[in-house]
C-alpha cells in the first residue's frame, strides 16, 4: 500500500508558470515544460523591459488528483543565494482532481534602488515550495536572465 | 481599476488581509471578470476545474481574490473557502434564463451559511450584451435580493468580457469593506 503522501506526490504536478507586466496584462514569459520535475533548475529568458514594470504579476498553475486539507506555498526571490522577497500563501483546501492557478502580483521596487539588468542576469532564482501541512509536495526553481 | 488601485483603496482598513471570494454558477464568469481585473487577456478562458486566486501585495497590504469554478460537481466543495471572506462577490449569467432558479437557489444557501453571515453581497449581471438577457432589475427580482435584511447587498450589470460594470461593483465592495 502506498502512503497517502506517496499518492499526494505522485498526483501533483504544476503544468505551467508565467510572468507578466501587471499594468498591461501582458505575458513576458511563460513556460510550458513540466516545472514540477524535481532537481532540475528551470531557465527563464525574459525580455529585459520587465525591469521598468511598475508592477510585475508571477502565475502558477498546478493539478493534483489528491485532495489536501492544509496545503501552502512559499515563494522565494533569491538573488545570487540571497532571499530578496518571500511570499507565504495558505490555499486550505484542495479539491481532488482539479486544476488551480495562484497568480502573486507586487509592485517594483522604486527606478532608484532597481539593480540594472546586467547585474541581475543569472543570479535571480524564483523558488516555489508547495507543502501540504508538513509534507513537501513539490519545489519548482526558475533561474532569470534578462535578455 | 486594477487590483493595486483596489488595494491603495483599501488600505486605511484595520485588517492587513482581505478576502474576496467569487462564486455562481459554471459558466456565469467569475474567471472572466477576475481576469479583467488584471487587465488581462480574456479570449482564452475555460473552465475552471479548481480555484484561481489572485493575491496582491502593496506596503503590507494583501489582497486576494478567489475565484472557485461553479460546476456542479465542484460546487459541494464551495464552503471550504467561505472562512474569513469579507465580501461575497456572486455572478450571475443573465442571459441564462433556464438556470435563474438553480442560480437563486445556490444562492440562497450560501446566504444561510454561518461562515458567510453579514458578509456583504455583491451581484453581478453579467452578459449584458447578450440579446436574451434580462436586466439587472428582473435578476435582483429573481434572486429575491430585495428580501435581504442580515447584510449590505448591491446588483451590478456589466458585461465582462468588455470590462463594462466591473469597476463599479468593486468600488461598492471598496465601500462597504470600510463600513465594517
Amino acid at each position: 500500500m502506498p502512503s497517502r503522501s506517496e499518492d499526494i506526490l505522485k498526483g501533483f504536478q504544476i503544468n505551467w508558470m508565467n510572468l507578466r507586466d501587471a499594468d498591461s496584462g501582458k505575458i513576458l514569459w511563460q513556460g510550458n515544460e513540466d516545472l514540477s520535475i524535481p532537481d532540475v533548475e528551470h531557465e527563464a529568458r525574459v525580455p529585459k523591459k520587465i525591469l521598468r514594470c511598475r508592477a510585475v504579476s508571477r502565475e502558477i498553475n498546478f493539478s493534483s488528483a489528491e485532495p489536501m486539507e492544509r496545503f501552502r506555498l512559499e515563494q522565494k526571490v533569491l538573488f545570487k543565494g540571497r532571499y530578496l522577497e518571500e511570499w507565504f500563501f495558505e490555499f486550505g483546501f484542495v479539491i481532488p482532481n482539479s486544476t488551480n492557478t495562484w497568480q502573486s502580483l507586487i509592485e517594483a521596487a522604486p527606478e532608484s534602488q532597481m539593480m540594472p539588468a546586467n547585474v541581475l542576469n543569472g543570479n535571480v532564482v524564483i523558488e516555489t515550495k508547495f507543502f501540504d501541512d508538513d509534507l513537501l509536495v513539490s519545489t519548482s526553481r526558475v533561474r532569470l536572465f534578462y535578455v | 481599476m486594477g487590483l493595486l488601485s483596489i488595494l491603495r483603496k483599501l488600505r486605511s482598513n484595520p485588517d492587513k488581509e482581505l478576502r474576496l471570494l467569487l462564486l455562481g454558477l459554471d459558466n456565469a464568469g467569475k474567471t472572466t471578470i477576475l481576469k479583467s481585473l488584471a487587465s488581462e487577456d480574456v479570449t482564452q478562458v475555460t473552465p475552471t476545474q479548481g480555484f484561481n486566486i489572485k493575491s496582491v501585495q502593496s506596503e503590507g497590504f494583501k489582497l486576494n481574490v478567489w475565484d472557485i469554478g461553479g460546476a456542479r460537481k465542484i460546487r459541494p466543495y464551495w464552503r471550504n473557502y467561505f472562512e474569513n471572506t469579507d465580501v461575497l462577490i456572486y455572478v450571475v449569467d443573465s442571459a441564462d434564463i433556464k438556470r435563474l432558479e438553480e442560480t437563486g437557489q445556490e444562492l440562497s444557501e450560501l446566504l444561510l451559511e454561518d461562515k458567510l453571515r453579514a458578509v456583504p453581497l455583491l451581484v453581478y449581471a453579467n452578459k449584458q450584451d447578450l440579446g436574451q438577457a434580462v436586466t439587472a432589475a428582473e435578476i435582483a427580482e429573481g434572486l429575491g435580493l430585495h428580501n435581504i435584511k442580515d447584510r449590505d447587498w448591491q446588483i451590478q450589470s456589466c458585461i465582462a468580457t468588455e470590462g463594462k460594470g466591473v469597476k463599479e461593483g468593486l468600488e461598492w465592495a471598496c465601500k462597504s469593506i470600510k463600513k465594517k
